[in-house]
Order: C-alpha cells, then structure tokens, then sequence
C-alpha cells in the first residue's frame, strides 16, 4: 500500500500489517486519540527552543530571551540584551561635559531627570562643586527627580497591569504620566527627553505657578491611585498572576547586586537618598518601603508606596523651596547671561569656550550615584583636564536586574516572563547603554 | 653641577635648565603654562605684553618671565596672589577694547586670548565706557586682511617678518589706546613667508585671505605631514574636514623648519583638489581597475618578452620613495634598461637663503638614492631614447620631453592627476596624492621624513605603490621568479624592503600610523 503523505508531526509509521491499528489510521496513516496509550497520550516531553524578542510587546525595549521550553515550563533561558545599545560611554568621550546631557536623557527614558541629576553630581564631584549648588536649584532638582520617580513608576504598574489583560489601570495611570510630562515639558521645554539639568545647577529656574500645577497634579494622581489600588491590590487574576512569581530571596537580591524596587521587595533596606542623602533629601520626611516575599506582587506594591512617598517628598519641597539663583555663580561652570554675552567682550569668550570646548574640568576620576527609578544609577567619569569625558561609564541598575532575569523566570510559565519582565522593569536605553 | 646649567625652584618644584634659558621655558618642562601672548620661542623677546608677570624672590617687582633669565638659585611663584592678579588684570585691560567679534573671527576655536581669559581671569566685564574703535578690514598685501580692533599689540607678526622673512614690512603707528599695526611706510606685507604672522597671531587680528571664512578652526582635524613643495620638506599639519584639506601650518621641527614654512608651501593643498583622476581609464574612456591593469599586461607583454628596448621606466620626483621603490623593483624585474627620472626644472630665484630652495621636486634626493641602490643607471626624462615607444611612467608630468614625443608615446600613468601628459595617456591608473596615502620623502638634505595619510583619495584612486602591485601581479616579469611579484601588502612592507634595499636607510623605521587630532579638544593651537 502507498504510504500516503504524512506530517512531520505525526509519529513514525509503522508496518501496514502491524495487529491493533484502526481503519482510519490504516488510510491516514496516523491513529487517533483513544488509540493511544495513557503514557503516549501525554504531550511529547522533548524540549523546545524558542524565541522570545527583541521584537515582542511585552520585551520592554528591545531584548531577546532563547527560552528551553519543557511544555509551557522554562527550564532555561539565554537573556540576550544590547539592541539597544548606542555607545552612551563611547560617545560622551566625543562630547563635551554638557553634551553628555542629552545622552543620559536616554538611558532611562522614562526618568530622564534622574539621569541628568546623577551624570551632573558626578562631574561637579570632579570639579569640587558638591554641596556648593545654590539651594533652590537642589530643590529644584529633586522636585524634578521626584516627577521623573512618580512618571517611572507609573509606567512599570501601568505596563504590567495592561500585560495581564488590566487596560484600565494601564490608561489611568499613562494620563496621570502625561499630566506630569506637561508639567516638565513646561519647565524644561522637552515632553520625554528633557536635558534640563547642568552642571552647577539647572537649566533654567521653574515656571510661575508651577506648584500650584503641580499641587493640583499631585492631587489628582492621589486620587487615581485609590483607584487603581481598589482594581488591581485584590484582584484575583492580578494576584494569582503576580504573587510567588518571580520570586527574589534577600540573599539573592544583595549577591547579584539587584537595588532599588526590587531589592527592597525583597527586603533589603537600602535606598541611596536615605543611606547615602545627596541634594537636600535629608531636609525632607519620607519613608523607604520594604517587602517580604521578593515576588512580583511585593515589587508592585513597593513601586506603589514609593509613588506615594514621591508625592510625599514633592509636597514638602513645594513649601520648602527658598528663592534664589538656580545656577552656582562660578563662571567655570555656569554660561553668562545672554545679555552679557551679546555685549561684553569677556562674557562672549566665557559663553564660546563653554560651548565650543566645553567645561574645562580638572584631571581626576569620581563616582557618583543617585537613586535612579530602578535603583542606584551611577555615573564613573576620567577626566584628562580637557572639555570632554577621557572615560564614562554608568552603572545601570536595569542591566543589573536584567542578570537575574534568566534566574527568575525559571521554572514559570511562559506566560509569566510577562509579569517578571514587567517589574525588573528593564528599560532598553538603560540596561544597553 | 656643570657650569652651562643653572637649578631654580619655581611653585616649590626644582628644576634644572641649561645657561640661559628664561624662566618661561624653564616652567614649561615642568608643565606650568605661564600664560604670554608676546612671547614665542622662535622670535627674539621683547617683553611687550606684560602678560607672563611672575614674582622672583627677593626682588620687589614682579618680572616677564620671558625675559627673566634663569639663576642659579633662584625661586619663582607663578600662583602666589600678586602674580595671578597681575595676570587677571593685565587680561582686563587686554580685553578693554577688544570688538565683540568671536562668531565671526577666524581665529575663535584657536585663539590665545580666549584660552588665556577662560584660564586665568574669567571675570565679568567692568567697562561701563564705549570701546575705541579702529579699522576692520585693512589690506595688508597680497594674502592677508588685518583687523586693527582685535590686534593686542604684541608684536609677534613684526618680529615674524623680520626674522624670518627679513624684510621689515609691518610697524605701530600712534599711540596709547590709538596704537595700530600697519605697513611700514612704502612696504605691503608680501614677504613670501608672509603667512606664518597668522600663526603666531595670538588673536585673530591677521587673518589670511586664503583660509579667512572658509572653515571653523574648532571643527578641523589635523594630520602631520611634510609639504611637498620645494626639496625642503618642512614638516606641517595638514588641518581637515569632510574628505579635503582647508588648510597647511607649519609644525615644529628644529631641525629642518623651526615653526616656519613658506606660503607657497601652503597653498599647496589646493591642486589636491584639481584635475583629479578619480577611476582608471583605458584609451581616454572609463575603466575598472581590473580591466586597465589587464590592458597594460597586454600591452606590456610583447614588448616585455622581446628586447625590452622599446619599453621605458620614469621615476618620479614629485612621488613618495614607496612609490618609487615600488617601481623600481618593477623596472628591475622586468630587466627594463630605459629607466629615467621626471623631476620639475629648477627654479632659481626662488632660493633665498632661508627655508625656500629651487628644487620644487620634495623627492629628487630619495629617487636618486633609490635608483643608486636598485642599480638602474636613472637618467633625466629628457634624455630618453627614441627606441622607448612604450612608457611606464610615475605622476602626472614629462619634464623636458617635447610634446609631439609625448603625443607619440604609448603612456600608462600611474597618476594623481589628469593634465600635462598625463591627460594623453593610453592607460591612466588613479594614485592617490601626497597627503592621502601613508610615506615618506627625502629632503635635499637627505632626511627622509614620514607623511601620514589625512584623508581618502578620491574615487577608487590607490596609493601609487598599490597600483604598481596590483600591475606587476599579472604582469608578468621576465625573470618569472615569485620574489618579482612584489608582494607588498602596506606601505610598511614597502618601506622594509626599500631600507633593507638602500643602504643609506638601513637604521631607519616606519612609525605608527598618527589618528588624526580634533583641535577642539587638543588644545593644542592658540
């Protein structure tokens, strides 16, 4: 009898005159269901290979996972970052010290505040600035940090929310983000990539009435979380989703060098405003939540009261706030008015050389790190004397993080990389540099 | 101690010099940059801008470092209080009537004011009265344009003229803030070193009509070179930017140049860009490379496999000793007798004495020396035989050669450029130029001086020793021994062979490549 053709997945064929075959199989050539044994019934137990990424919705950025797939179960993965990589430190030795600004705007493109504030507390370390920046531009900074925390944080509990099927939050919570994003667009002139800071200081001071926009802003974002706690904290199918997924034991978390949410979900007490206070976070009340279990419901509920201590920082800076200059007054560092600029001789020279040659920042090396949306982001700068970086390098708390994906996903469900990939929260510009 | 050597402390570091040197010089090899406008190793020292004041002690008045001696002994502080307010207000009254014209000078990227107030003073302005104003667009001469407002009085462009020119042609005239450079009377400033006073111009008072507008100084690039204009060989930086030279200044070599070159010498850039051969062409049409080096085989066969009478090697004068090499040991493996070198005629009123000299060819000497050693008996391109019907020639020129012995030969030019007999050759293969390829020349005082490549030749143009590879690869010499294929593979292997070759040039090197040097960051200008 002619073979007929057969799919690759059907199994082997066996001899036509082989006893116990159904008639059906004889003409198709492959059996069904009830003639198979209670063992062969079971789905084939042969690992598979797939790929997960870069392009996938839930791949936040670009990243790639290769995942070893026993059924629906992952029993390993290869976690294959930088497709997102632009040369962040390669470049800023091509740049001047306030060209680098614009870089760091997308490393965490969803904090570039944060960004800005670390790479210029790094370069003012070097140029023996630290605790010299006038008052109101500390303040400044934080406020604008603080946003840049709330509007991070938004976007990971949104994101994840929308991953597991929860729309609502996800809209709620990306309105809340636009109504900050305004905000700064207003301050800094950028909707996303804002470059508002500089070395010694800010940019340019805030707008008139801006705490009041702000004030109402903070109200209503208060308001929306309510909101969004009372859909997603007892919801079942985002807790049957999110709880003892993901798991991060404390030990774990300090070996591989997780900070930030994460490491606090998983109960380490380490938050660098509070342990190593830079800018004026000494001045104001907040509190450092910590978790228990380390799993993706820990990290969703860390990232949601450290938006609330946000709003709690922001409402004290806004009556805190003292007037003043928002630019330190050393002319090694801040630009001349335009004024001066367009009608001195000196302030023109002063304005070119910071332009064309950049800040002239003496030899030496420094670290400095900020707590960053995901943790501890630090910025290591060489410089040789000249008006750009010798060496940069950043200390990116998502391609930390993203080193222990490979170790949290295993063992779930395909279907929970969504979540887990969710909280570690990796931003693409970040983690690849 | 020796008696020609004096130690004296200066900022608490010792430093030992030898008789004679000023303390400026001695705080330089420690790395203290006393900042000076006046003050410019290759000119005699006048103390004029009162700008590198430093306090010696056990003398009551602060004194011009340049002009200060070093003694035995003595200790200097240049960041005690008063120096650095001497420097701080002598930068003020520099800067009093300075026009307000950085976007638009030249010289802003690279100026020595800039650079100075930005280190040493960096205060605000305190001048509440109008400025004085001067003339802004003076014509000096021939090449260069003076701006009276910006010039700072030091001095250097009149000692430039006549030290190294010797031709006093610029001058001040009145007095006090009205003080002005001009012209002395009856001169223009037309010395043919005329352009080195924009170099040491420490602002951008003097600007030279070739370059003025053209490109910002801060977005150039610089690759050391060696001017290919006369048997000088003057080292210079070839400053560039997307793809082309804008500029050649001279760099500092004591022993051939010291910070000077001509201004012939710098505007040798500009035939870089004319009458380029960008592609190799067969019968005057376009051709691949593959096909023209296919051609020439062809055609070079039978008159190589015969007597080889009718077959003609040029050197060239005007190409790198790579170059020449390369082609010598060609000329040798294919057992060519007629080998002859093109070298532009002599140009005797241009000697003078000083940096110019008349033989305008940058390689006469090393081709000379190459022929010596490969044993070719090299004669002038004027002399060649009437037997030669077929010319394997070097560069783009014939020297001597009548043009109707030109129109009758069958030329295949390796070649840079498309004119002269260049234009009427059978086969053309595109070379690059002096400053697109890595090489050396030899002066006419025999130091053979390396050339880095700044930019890429244009089209598919090869450096020329390339060329002669990629020809000898498929032609195939007479003596058909594998070592006559010249497997060169770099300059470098060129180079190797052709010391090992020469014996004047056995001791010698080949340096790394140089990466060329963005003069935004280096600092190294102004």
């Amino acid at each position: 009898m002619a073979a007929p053709s057969e799919s690759s997945a059907s199994p082997p064929a066996r001899p036509p005159n082989e006893p116990g075959r159904s008639l059906k199989q004889l003409v198709l050539g492959r059996r069904d269901v009830q003639d198979l044994s209670d063992n062969e019934q079971e789905l084939p137990s042969e690992l598979m290979t797939v790929n997960m990424g870069p392009s996938h919705p839930a791949m936040h950025g670009t990243v790639r996972i290769v995942l070893t797939v026993d059924g629906e179960r992952v029993v390993a993965s290869d976690v294959q970052p930088g497709y997102l990589h632009r040369c962040f430190e390669k470049e800023s030795e091509y740049a001047t010290y306030t060209q680098v600004f614009p870089y760091t705007d997308r490393l965490n493109y969803v904090s570039p505040m944060i960004n800005n504030v670390g790479w210029a507390m790094a370069v003012e370390k070097l140029m023996g600035l630290t605790g010299k920046i006038p008052r109101r531009a500390e303040y400044v900074r934080v406020i604008v940090s603080e946003m840049s925390r709330i509007t991070d944080h938004l976007t990971c509990v949104g994101a994840s929310a929308m991953e597991l099927g929860a729309f609502t939050p996800f809209l709620y919570l990306l309105k809340c983000r636009e109504w900050l994003y305004e905000l700064l667009e207003k301050v800094s002139g950028a909707r996303l990539t804002h470059s508002y800071v500089r070395i010694g200081g800010v940019s340019k001071d805030l707008t008139p009435g801006f705490d009041a926009d702000l004030t109402l802003c903070l109200d209503q974002i208060a308001k929306v979380m309510v909101e969004v706690e009372n859909l997603l904290n007892n919801n079942k199918i985002f807790r049957d989703r999110m709880a003892g997924i993901g798991a991060l034991s404390k030990d774990d978390a300090i070996a591989t060098g997780c900070v930030g949410p994460i490491a606090r979900a998983a109960g380490v007490d380490y938050d660098v405003r509070k342990d190593y206070p830079y800018s004026i976070y000494p001045e104001v009340e907040f509190d450092v939540p910590v978790g228990t279990t380390g799993d993706c419901y820990d990290r969703y509920l860390v990232r949601v009261e450290e938006l609330k201590q946000s709003i709690r920082i922001l409402r004290q800076c806004l009556v805190q706030i003292p007037d003043g200059p928002v630019m330190v007054d050393d002319p090694r560092v801040a630009l001349p008015a335009k004024q001066a600029t367009y009608n001195t001789i000196e302030s023109m020279i002063r304005h070119f050389k910071h332009i064309f040659d950049g800040i002239k920042v003496p030899a030496g090396e420094a670290y400095a790190f900020v707590e960053g949306g995901n943790g501890e982001l630090g910025f290591y700068v060489v410089a040789d004397g000249t008006g750009r970086p010798y060496k940069a390098y950043v200390r990116s708390p998502s391609f930390v993080h993203l080193s222990t994906a490979s170790q949290l996903i295993h063992g779930h469900l395909i279907a929970d990389i969504v979540p887990i990939f969710g909280m570690i929260n990796m931003i693409g510009g970040e983690c690849d540099k | 101690m020796s008696t020609d050597s004096v130690t004296l402390t200066i900022d608490g570091m010792s430093v030992t010099v030898p008789k004679g040197t000023n303390v400026l010089e001695a705080a330089r090899t420690l790395g203290i940059d006393i900042s000076a406008f006046c003050y410019h190793a290759g000119l005699p020292v006048v103390a004029q801008c009162r700008q590198c004041l430093v306090s010696v002690e056990k003398n009551p008045k602060l004194q011009p470092s340049c002009q200060q001696t070093c003694g035995d002994g003595m200790v200097v502080h240049t960041t005690d209080p008063q120096s650095t307010l001497a420097r701080k207000q002598q930068l003020e009254f520099t800067l009093l009537n300075h026009p307000i014209d950085c976007p638009i000078c030249d010289k802003a990227g690279e100026c020595t004011l800039q650079r100075l107030y930005f280190a040493h003073d960096n205060e605000d302005s305190r001048v509440d009265v109008p400025k004085v104003h001067k003339a802004k667009v003076v014509d000096l001469g021939p090449t260069i344009v003076l701006d009276q407002e910006r010039c700072i009085l030091c001095s250097r462009c009149i000692r430039t003229c006549d030290v190294v020119a010797g031709q006093h042609q610029l001058e001040f005239a009145h007095r006090g803030d009205h003080e002005v450079l001009t012209t002395a009377p009856g001169e223009q400033l037309d010395n043919p070193y005329s352009l080195n006073t924009v170099d040491v111009c420490p602002v951008g008072a003097l600007t030279a009509k070739d370059f003025r507008f053209t490109m910002r100084a801060w977005e150039l690039e610089a690759t050391p070179s060696v001017c290919n204009g006369c048997a000088t060989g003057c080292n210079i930086e070839i400053h560039h930017k997307h793809g082309r030279a804008w500029r050649l200044v001279p760099r500092h070599n004591p022993d051939v140049n010291k910070y000077w070159m001509c201004d012939e010498g710098r505007l040798t850039y500009h035939p870089l860009r004319e009458h380029r051969l960008a592609g190799a062409t067969v019968d005057g049409l376009p051709a691949g490379w593959d096909r023209a080096i296919r051609a020439a085989a062809d055609h070079l066969a039978p008159m190589l496999a015969g007597s080889r009478q009718a077959v003609g090697v040029v050197l060239s004068a005007e190409a790198s000793n790579e170059d020449n090499f390369a082609l010598g040991r060609l000329a040798k493996a294919w057992g060519v007798t007629s080998v002859h070198v093109a070298a532009r005629p002599d140009v005797p009123g241009r000697a003078d004495g000083r940096l110019r000299v008349a033989d305008v060819n940058p390689n006469r000497r090393g081709v000379q020396l190459i022929a010596e050693a490969l044993g070719l008996g090299a004669r002038p391109v004027a002399e060649l035989s009437p037997d030669v019907r077929c010319l394997v020639m070097l560069g783009a020129e014939l020297p001597g050669v009548a043009p109707a012995r030109v129109a009758e030969l069958e030329l295949i030019a390796i070649t840079p450029f498309e004119r002269a007999a260049a234009a009427s050759a059978k086969i053309a293969l595109p070379a690059a130029a002096w400053a697109e390829a890595a090489g050396t020349v030899t002066s006419a005082a025999g130091l053979v001086q390396r050339m880095h490549a700044a930019f890429p030749p244009p089209g598919q143009a090869l450096p020329a020793w390339e060329a002669i590879v990629r020809l000898a690869s498929i032609c195939a010499p007479a003596t058909a021994s594998g070592a006559d294929k010249l497997g060169f593979t770099h300059a470098r292997d060129v180079f190797k062979d052709m010391t090992q070759t020469v014996p004047a040039w056995s001791a010698l090197t080949w340096a790394r490549e140089a990466r060329p040097l963005a003069l935004r960051f280096a600092g190294s200008r102004g």
